[in-house]
């Protein structure tokens, strides 16, 4: 059985599994919309700063919930991942003659399809709200930048599931990512940022990730963004699909 | 009456040093408001004044502190009562009604417990927020002032979580409620003023009690606005806590009655 | 006076869909007694104990324990009673010790009492070691021992002890079996429920067997069993002859019981204290037992005749 076979096949399981137990998924497809209108509801008048330049706070806010989106799928394929290994499934799969890549790849490829519908979601809630499509370009973009963080969180989610075996680690998970995001540029340009925000900020990879977002879907893709966000979702995703990676070493001990 | 008072006493005391004890029950409360706190002050620090709609504040940090305040007391409501229902699943919470406890002290002590662990945050939000130049504008009345604004909105969330432990019996329902309550607060002026909203988001904002409630408890510390705001501030949240309490003697009534 | 330690007249306890739990139970249990509730799960007796712990309040029926009726006066109840539950009813993150004050405080001792009583209770169910330790760290026998402590922190007159050996290893159940003796000889009434059997026979001066929400036997273990049948005595021999000799001997103590030919069995009603005299007639007729073996109903055979089941089933296929 090849890889990508399995793989495919675990990707299936994980995205099934979503109508069995709903109330385990449904948090994390709601939470984007609920960041998006939160958002964009409460903060609209910071738009009105010259660093905005105009553009709405609606528009503004997608891609910060679609990488939400993303990183909320990310976290669920680490919790799925250690309810598998506390239920025994993944002994199952380890004891079979399936290569352990497919573990990590399944998951991963589940966590992008959820990106993708969150981003939909989210896109769908934005054009009600008066914020019509960003071209074609820009729309693709926003999607890949959503899905490739949402491999990035996966990573880092299997890779704690892998070494600590529990569900009580979600709670980590999830501190991580959250911190990573609401550490990038969440709520307002770099440019408008205080001081020491903007420091992090400018350290913190996942901000030229959601600054190609944003730039798609606001002025158009312009190459530099575009380069530094492809740049910094290379260096994540390597990062923390080796972190996964060297986890799956542990699994069996 | 003072047997049920000393109980009440021992109960609170019990209550908040089982928290102090796991982590879990208090770290929340204080990291992610705090780094709610943080990020907010970062990103809009250009606003005040410089925004149609927001006041001439002399910094964001000094407008968010009391929602941060209130988002940090609700989290910690909430795991009062899940605590709660954690006496109630593993069986303590009945050696506690089978003994001669007064009913009032079973549902109070977790509410003081509460106002303590909401005092203690609010001075350590302040702390902090001072340190990174806020300033109280009335001075250490205003001081004060918040924290009774503090003591009883701690009071309030603190009923909400025994009503939720006493009606699902579950930890994880009443843990599980914050997002909900969480939300609640974005649909407010507790994190940005309701001034530079719009459409049906202002509409809700508008009819939010925590909206007022937390404007009232800004007043004193950026000095900006009246005494009416901050009456119907505290008039609100009197009631408030008024409404909660007697949620909780009847949610008691219930589980006591069996019908649970 | 009335000195009944706790009295019930039709209680019964129903829940939503119509069930009942209790359907209607009489009971009268002297000051000073030990009285058994014995039936397997599901019985009703832990709803019957928490109405009389005034956990739950009977949907008809009544009750009082020690004087003071359960619905009317309940705070009055709980100034009288010591309640040991099924699941030990403690605080993981709290130590021993402070439980044990704690519950001083809920009964009004005052807190100067409280230390010292904490202590000695400690010393009492033998966890002086563990009392600063948190009870999350107790085995499910110190558990046990703990809450019987806190169960006795006002020094109750009635003790109410719900399956408290249940799951427990055999050198527990024995500590556990002393101290209720211990605290039934001080005058302690203890009102326990069990699905053990050799816990009623050994601890209840009366057991009340339950099933179904009502009482279908009741009495001393003794009476009940000999409600049941007679003790049975059967006598091994070598051979027919032994066997003949055997019969003559044993004629007067009982009826003749079938049996096979190698063997001889009569009832016994005196049980085990007329076996020396069946003993010395059968060496007075130089009969030579192969073996000898005396069978006593139980309260398992007594609970079979009211009920038509086992009581100790492992596989119940009951709901």
């Amino acid at each position: 059985m090849s890889t990508a076979h399995i793989s495919l096949s675990l990707a299936w399981r994980s995205l099934i599994l979503v109508r069995r137990m709903p109330s385990v998924f449904i948090p994390s497809l709601v939470m984007p919309l609920f960041i998006l209108v939160a958002t964009a509801g409460a903060f609209r008048g910071i738009g009105a700063l010259p660093a905005f330049e105009g553009s709405s706070y609606l528009a503004f806010t997608i891609p910060f919930a679609t990488m939400m989106g993303g990183g909320f799928a990310g976290i669920n394929a680490g919790s799925s991942l250690a309810r598998d290994i506390e239920g025994g499934f993944v002994d199952r799969l380890i004891a079979s003659p399936s290569p352990r890549l497919a573990l990590l790849l399944g998951p991963a490829l589940a966590a992008m399809v959820r990106s993708a519908f969150t981003t939909t979601i989210i896109f769908a809630a934005g054009f009600i709200g008066g914020v019509s499509l960003p071209g074609v370009t820009g729309t693709l973009v926003v999607y890949a930048v959503a899905a490739a963080f949402s491999v990035v969180t996966a990573g880092w989610s299997m890779g704690v599931a892998l070494r600590t075996g529990s569900v009580q680690s979600v709670p980590l998970m999830q501190v991580v990512v959250f911190t990573a995001i609401f550490f990038s540029v969440p709520y307002a340009p770099r440019e408008a940022q205080d001081g020491w925000l903007r420091t992090v900020s400018d350290w913190n990879p996942v901000t030229y990730m959601m600054e190609a977002s944003r730039d798609a879907e606001l002025a158009g893709v312009s190459a530099s963004s575009l380069g530094l966000g492809i740049l910094s979702a290379a260096i994540l995703i390597t990062l923390f699909g080796a972190f996964a990676l060297f986890g799956l070493r542990r699994l069996g001990n | 009456m003072s047997l049920a008072l000393r109980q009440t006493q021992a109960l609170s005391r019990r209550a908040v040093i089982r928290t102090l004890r796991i982590p879990q029950a208090w770290v929340p409360s204080l990291f992610f408001p705090l780094m709610l706190m943080a990020i907010f002050s970062g990103s809009f620090a250009q606003a005040p004044g410089r925004i149609p709609g927001f006041p001439e504040v002399a910094g964001f940090i000094d407008f968010v502190i009391a929602g941060i305040i209130l988002q940090a007391v609700l989290i910690s409501g909430t795991s009062q009562g899940a605590a709660l229902a954690i006496d109630i699943e593993g069986g303590f919470f009945d050696r506690l009604v089978s003994s001669p406890v007064s009913r009032l002290a079973l549902v109070s002590s977790r509410i003081l417990a509460n106002v303590v662990q909401g005092i203690a945050y609010a001075l350590f939000f302040i702390g902090i927020a001072m340190v990174f130049g806020a300033r109280i504008e009335y001075g250490f009345l205003g001081f004060l002032l918040v924290l009774v604004f503090t003591a009883l909105l701690a009071a309030a969330a603190g009923s909400l979580g025994v009503v939720l432990a006493l009606r699902s019996g579950s930890a994880e329902a009443a843990q599980g409620s914050f997002p909900l309550f969480f939300a609640l607060m974005f649909f407010s002026s507790a994190f940005f003023p309701r001034e530079t909203m719009d459409g049906w988001f202002k509409v809700v904002a508008d009819l939010n009690p925590i909206s007022y409630i937390v404007e009232g408890m800004r007043v004193p510390i950026v000095g900006i606005g009246d005494t009416t705001d901050v009456l119907i501030g505290l008039a609100l949240v009197v009631g408030l806590v008024a409404l909660g309490f007697i949620a909780c003697l009847m949610a008691l009534k219930r589980r006591l009655r069996g019908d649970l | 006076m009335n000195d009944a330690a706790i009295e019930a007249t039709g209680l019964a306890r129903e829940f939503k869909g119509g069930i009942h739990a209790v359907d209607g139970i009489d009971l009268r249990v002297s000051s000073g007694e030990v009285y058994g509730f014995l039936g397997p799960n599901g019985a009703g007796k832990s709803t019957a104990v928490r109405m009389l712990t005034t956990l739950l309040a009977p949907t008809s029926g009544s009750a009082s324990v020690a004087g003071h009726d359960i619905v009317g006066d309940a705070d009055a109840v709980r100034r009288n009673i010591g309640v040991a539950l099924q699941d030990a009813a403690i605080d993981p993150f709290m130590t021993g010790r402070e439980l044990l004050k704690l519950q001083g405080v809920m009964h009004g001792i005052p807190r100067s009492d409280g230390g010292r009583r904490a202590e000695e209770l400690l010393r009492r169910v033998d966890l002086m070691d563990a009392g600063d330790r948190r009870v999350g760290t107790y085995s499910g026998g110190m558990r046990r021992r703990l809450d019987l402590a806190l169960a006795l922190v006002h020094e109750p007159n009635v003790l109410f002890l719900d399956e408290p050996t249940t799951g427990l290893d055999p050198i527990s159940r024995q500590t556990l079996w002393t101290e209720v003796r211990r605290l039934n000889a001080a005058g302690t009434t203890v009102f326990l429920t069990t699905q053990y059997l050799e816990e009623a026979n050994e601890l209840a001066d009366r057991v009340g067997i339950i099933d179904g929400g009502k009482i279908v036997a009741e009495g001393t273990p003794a009476a009940l069993r000999a409600e049941v049948g007679e003790p049975t005595l059967s006598v091994a021999l070598e051979d027919s002859v032994q066997a003949g000799l055997a019969r003559e001997a044993m004629a007067r103590f009982g009826a003749f019981v079938d049996t096979d030919e190698q063997s001889v069995a009569v009832r016994l009603p005196g049980g085990s204290s007329a076996l020396t005299e069946v003993v010395r007639a059968l060496d007075q007729c130089g009969v030579v037992p192969r073996g000898l073996d005396l069978s006593e109903p139980t309260l398992d055979d007594v609970f079979m005749a009211k009920t038509g089941r086992r009581l100790e089933a492992d596989e119940a296929p009951e709901s």
